[in-house]
């Protein structure tokens, strides 16, 4: 065997970073950008500079991504062989595999991590399934091909879309019973919560909106469109939000209009659209919210956002449809 | 066990729901199609091989009110389908009249063209929307029946979908070749208008016949009939499909063929993966033991869908407002295929993306990229209103 003496620098690296990774208790962060590729079948990682330091293989079809609250794991949805993949975040490597139900898409974590929610695409149910027994504990029907799903910070609610049905699923948790349905706009892909808890917001991909729904009353209470100049509203479809912890701007991304837009949340305005790359997806603010960086699924590429002067700053290649990113920070 | 606990729930979880929000029922939805229809038939070739397997488009139909079920009952309705099947127009004629006595103000109609203009002429004075669903042919969208609505895509969107697709490619010199049937002239007159509209070169026109005589054989044979002319690509009309089987590859010039056979336009293929259409043919699959989706298929699908999202938006169960619902540009229904879709207000066609696609890949959709449109991109595929006139 003859080892190539670039490979044995990037072993020595490798090393180096491995080291340096597991030392400050990984509290503060590596830094490190993890973006999931759906027909790639990996992970791909990037440090700070924006260079790729590794690939991680997956299971088939990674999808959205999660880390543990202590972020030493880092969890994967793989939709084509019904698993949530484990990533060790110290060594990146895949270390376990859940399985669910048929194509996990979405997924969120209980509280106290004990459990997770996740969307069975192609089984039009939400499964919980305890993360230390591994069994699926609630099996809730929901409308065809469930998306988005959110459990609120008290545990008490579990949101979850129906992409066919048009409607949010309110779920009681305690019971792994729907409570209500609240119809919306055509194709709801995801939800965020106000860090108040008094407003959900939806993305309804088809219908180009954003319905606002207050918790409370359970009722759809605003419903927005944001159409960048130049657009029509049938270009715009909504998926991917993020929101700024003190709740003041939210970010959402257009789809098929190759923009995402930053809105204040109070007033609604548009206070910025800024153009990224073919059918922007999931967004992610570092810790920082000094960027975002958005996934565009049909350019193999993500785009980092500078929050500051609300602008692109570059778009860097990846792999095969990016699908979801997160930072590490 | 868990399982059931749940279901439990969420059916109580509605039926408290229903009480709440609309004091609704049920309605019924009319599904109208013609006993041993021809087209529906397993495609069987010379000694019985099976080249296309028996299709059933009530399927699509069946699935539609399966998928957006959930989402009645939020509102307090419930949806069922009540499927008739008639041998003649007459027949045809009284199932609609006993559908609208019975209360069912939305018929699915799967018929063959000739059958459909029909019946949508002997019940126009009833308060019923037909939905074609099924039948392709333009003379039918010409006609402006005010009850006849049409969820299948017409001859003339796909032929300027595959139009887009050779402009794009410059592939522009075409030689068509059409057969015996009427519907194979059809189809080349649609796309004719739509190389003129934009500017493809018709190299030649010319008519197949499917026989081995060699007094005829400038036109029975694959060599002959594409030779002495100088062309991109053949487009070829076959409805029987039997002369298309053989062209592929046995063209005089090494061109491809599209149309019929080749690359093909429709509404609908098994193998689109993009903007969930996996899931919706995978759904599709489990709900007929394996059968793949056909652009008919996707047809009664979206009929289905269009009638049950325009009760629950609507948020009524009286016929006028929901036919209006339907009718308006609030209507926006998911084909998965990544745009919002609903009913051109000039001749009642659905607005949707055409797939361009082989036997098992789909080449691109259609609208193509660049080919734009003052209000919608998606009428650049069919008749727009500016040339369209009722006939």
């Amino acid at each position: 065997m003859t080892v190539h003496p670039r490979s044995l620098l990037a072993s020595a690296a490798a090393l180096i970073l491995a080291l340096f990774l597991t030392l400050p208790a990984v509290a503060a962060g590596t830094g490190l950008i993890f973006v999931s590729t759906e027909k790639g079948n990996e992970i791909v990682v990037l440090d700070k500079d924006y260079t790729i330091v590794k690939r991680i293989p997956t299971s088939r079809r990674p999808r959205d991504m999660h880390f543990n609250a202590a972020h030493t794991l880092l969890y994967v949805a793989c939709g084509d062989d019904d698993s949530i993949d484990v990533i060790d975040v110290a060594t990146l490597e895949v270390v376990d595999s859940i399985p669910t139900g048929p194509s996990p898409e979405v997924f969120a974590f209980t509280g106290d991590e004990s459990a997770i929610y996740v969307s069975d695409e192609e089984d039009s149910r939400v499964e919980r399934i305890d993360l230390t027994s591994r069994i699926s504990t609630q099996d809730i029907p929901t409308g065809a091909e469930p998306e988005g799903i959110l459990v609120t910070p008290d545990g008490k609610t579990v949101y979850a879309t129906s992409e066919v049905a048009d409607m949010v699923h309110v779920i009681d948790p305690a019971s792994g019973a729907v409570t209500k349905n609240i119809v919306v706009g055509t194709r709801p892909r995801r939800l965020i919560l106000t860090p108040d808890g008094s407003e959900l917001w939806v993305s309804c991909e088809l219908s180009s909106e954003i319905d606002i729904i207050d918790t409370k009353t359970l009722e759809i209470k605003d419903s927005l469109t944001f159409v960048p100049p130049g657009f029509r509203e049938e270009d715009v479809t909504p998926v991917g939000m993020a929101i700024t912890r003190d709740g003041s701007k939210i970010l959402l991304s257009l789809g098929r209009a190759n923009h995402i837009a930053i809105i204040d949340a109070h007033t609604h305005d548009v206070l910025k659209y800024v153009l990224v790359g073919k059918r922007a997806w999931s967004i992610d603010l570092s810790k920082d919210e000094k960027i975002a960086i958005v996934a565009n699924g049909l350019s193999d590429d993500i785009t980092i956002v500078d929050m500051a002067s609300m602008s692109a700053v570059k778009s860097l290649p990846i792999g095969r449809v990016p699908h979801s990113v997160v930072i590490d920070d | 066990m868990t399982r059931c606990l749940a279901a439990i729930g969420l059916l109580l979880a509605f039926a408290v729901q229903a009480g709440a929000t609309f004091a609704g029922g049920s309605v019924t939805i009319g599904y109208l199609g013609l006993s041993d229809d021809p087209r529906y038939q397993p495609d069987l070739v010379y000694t019985r091989i099976e080249i296309n397997p028996p299709d059933d488009p009530t399927f699509g139909a069946k699935m539609g009110v399966d998928d957006l079920g959930i989402i009645g009952q939020a509102v307090g309705m419930s949806f069922t389908l009540d499927f008739e099947k008639a041998a003649d127009i007459t027949g045809l004629v009284d199932a609609v009249r006993r559908m609208v006595a019975a209360g069912e103000h939305f018929v699915i109609v799967d018929l063959p063209a000739s059958l459909l203009d029909q019946v949508a002429a002997l019940t126009r004075d009833q308060p019923v929307t037909l939905i074609n669903a099924t039948a392709p042919d333009d003379y039918l969208r010409t006609r402006c029946y005010p009850n006849l609505l049409h969820s299948a895509a017409s001859d003339r969107m796909l032929a300027d979908a595959m139009v887009q697709y050779l402009r794009t490619q410059n592939w522009t010199r075409v030689l068509v070749l059409y057969g015996e049937e009427k519907r194979d002239k059809e189809i080349a007159d649609a796309f004719t208008a739509a190389a003129q509209r934009l500017r493809l070169d018709i190299a030649d026109t010319r008519q197949f016949t499917l026989a081995t005589d060699p007094a005829n054989r400038e036109q029975n044979n694959a060599k002959l009939i594409t030779g002495g002319a100088d062309y991109d690509l053949v487009f070829l009309a076959d409805s029987f499909g039997e002369f298309g089987r053989y062209l592929p590859y046995a063209t005089q010039l090494p061109r491809p063929v599209v149309g019929t056979a080749g690359l093909v336009a429709s509404a609908w293929h098994w193998s689109a993966d993009h903007d969930s259409a996996t899931q919706v043919t995978l759904r599709f699959g489990r709900f007929t033991n394996g059968l793949r989706m056909t652009g008919h298929d996707w047809s009664t699908w979206m009929a289905a869908k269009a009638i049950v999202t325009s009760y629950v938006k609507a948020n009524s169960e009286d016929f006028k407002k929901v036919d209006a619902f339907m009718r308006s540009n609030r209507l926006r229904v998911d084909g998965s295929k990544g745009v919002s879709m609903n009913f051109r207000p000039w001749d009642g066609q659905l607005r949707m993306p055409i797939m361009l696609s082989t036997s098992n890949a789909v080449i691109d959709v259609a609208p193509l990229e660049g080919f734009l449109h003052q209000t919608n991109v998606l009428d650049t595929l069919g008749t727009d209103e500016p040339e369209f006139k009722c006939q």
